[in-house]
């Protein structure tokens, strides 16, 4: 096994939206009523492998097939005094 | 090898049933197969039995007397109940056997299905980021599938529409009114492109089949119908599955390509033989892709056959006439024996309200389900 490093930038080849609050083992700490619908999609970086993560926009009239979309960091949950962070692809 | 024939189905009811276990519904779903067939359970020389829920489907025999037989539990996904019924069929096919039975039951608890997804060798933060939804993936996979194909959610809302309409002529089916397509496309939006009423839901349910040797078939019953062939596939490494983190940059089929291109080679029969089909409507997009997928249409070619009502009961390709997923729920372990159920009495001309036109001959069931895995049966008069 060794370390390889992935193009931050890639193609969005398809997505949807997450619209309601996942079960178990989900651990993003909403309420039903906190809850708010995200993006997820499937993302080609560098024409070397498709990972799936989440996006930053939800609204399907703002997400475009092929798009451009770039890795970054976003607030998940907040543990205590402590806030977790995921990875999250952003339209470019 | 020796031929199939299936000489008896049975089921018990899909929905919600209280207290009653998974077991007693399995028990049930047996005997109504074994009646079905004129075959009392002590002829049964050995059972294979199909569950997510219950870790011991053979605990049946309790209910049906401890002849001894071999039982044998098996899980493979939404596959379990093809599975279920290819080992039966194999057991009989090679001649270890002459007469057993298949039989399927879950009892699920209500909402998404969910596990641990290291279990599904999902890395653990695929589910704590909220990605290991089945929902998720077809949404994902129809959301495109529609981009590259021409596909309207108007169609998506139609076929959930007509599921629900043979739904409501099925009086086992768990759903049994129908559901407009504009109160489809309004429904609560759960992964874009799929609403609410686009999806199955899981819940409770048995269903059973008596197989034996084709060439004994005939002291049971006057019209057998022939188990012509049985196939599972798993996922190949192009193939973007359900609960996978990534997926390779080069396309490949998805398992159901293979499973179905063996089944039709294995039965000698072609896609443009099939009478009657029944499909894996996890949603609506499902049935969709299902139906290219499965050899019956060309991409793309879903949009127009489905607006003139090809896949209706009456129609050239009639799809899921008992309903399907979306009308009659997902028992995992039993979904499958449901679609062996519906096609032998399409073929034997006993269903009723919802019975085919014109005499079918081929039928044709598909199931596909996490973690990529495919099941297909062809069965013929």
């Amino acid at each position: 096994m060794e370390r390889h490093l992935l193009a931050r930038r890639g193609r969005l080849v398809t997505w949807t939206t997450q619209g309601f609050l996942p079960k178990e083992p989900y651990a993003g700490g909403e309420t039903a009523e906190t809850f708010r619908p995200f993006g997820v999609g499937l993302v080609e970086l560098g024409g070397e492998v498709r990972v799936e993560g989440r996006l930053t926009e939800a609204d399907p009239a703002k997400l475009r097939f092929d798009g451009e979309v770039e890795l970054v960091v976003v607030p998940f949950r907040t543990d205590g005094d402590t806030e977790v962070v995921t990875f999250a692809f952003k339209p470019v | 090898m020796h031929e199939v024939a299936i000489i008896g189905v049975g089921l018990h009811r899909f929905g919600r049933f209280g207290a009653k276990s998974a077991i007693e519904m399995g028990a049930e779903a047996v005997r109504a197969a074994l009646a079905d067939a004129g075959a009392e359970w002590k002829e049964v020389q050995f059972a294979f039995g199909g569950s997510f829920e219950v870790d011991n489907p053979d605990a049946v025999v309790n209910l049906l007397g401890r002849t001894g037989i071999p039982f044998m539990d098996v899980y493979n996904g939404c596959a379990t109940a093809a599975t279920a019924v290819e080992l039966t069929a194999d057991a009989i096919r090679m001649g270890k056997y002459d007469l057993g039975v298949a039989v399927g039951m879950d009892k699920h608890p209500t909402g998404a299905f969910t596990s641990d997804p290291v279990h599904y060798g999902a890395p653990a933060w695929y589910g704590q980021n909220g990605q290991f939804l089945t929902t998720k993936f077809f949404a994902m996979k129809i959301n495109r599938y529609m981009h590259d194909h021409g596909i309207s959610s108007r169609t998506l809302a139609r076929v959930a529409a007509k599921n629900y309409r043979n739904g409501a002529l099925n009086p086992y089916a768990f759903r049994r009114a129908a559901i407009a397509e504009d109160d489809i496309l309004s429904s609560r939006m759960l992964n874009y492109p799929l609403t609410q009423y686009m999806f199955c839901s899981p819940d409770e349910g048995a269903a059973a089949a008596v197989l034996c040797r084709a060439d004994i078939a005939r002291r049971y019953t006057s019209a057998p119908i022939f188990l012509k062939a049985t196939a599972l596939r798993t996922r190949r490494y192009g193939a973007y599955e359900v609960h996978s983190s990534w997926a390779a940059v080069e396309e490949d089929a998805a398992p159901t390509v293979y499973a179905s291109r063996a089944a039709y080679e294995a039965a000698g029969v072609a896609p443009k033989d099939v009478d009657v089909a029944q499909l894996q409507d996890t949603d609506a997009g499902a049935e969709v892709i299902h139906m290219a997928e499965n050899g019956l249409c060309a991409d793309g070619e879903q949009e127009k056959l489905v607006a003139e009502g090809a896949t209706e009961i009456g129609g050239r390709l009639p799809i899921n006439t008992d309903g399907g997923l979306i009308a009659n729920g997902e028992p995992i372990g039993a979904s499958g024996l449901r679609q062996i159920h519906e096609l032998v009495r399409q073929l034997r001309g006993e269903a009723g309200d919802r019975q085919v036109p014109g005499k079918p001959r081929v039928g044709y069931a598909q199931l596909y389900g996490a973690p990529g895995t495919a099941g297909v049966s062809i069965l013929t008069t």
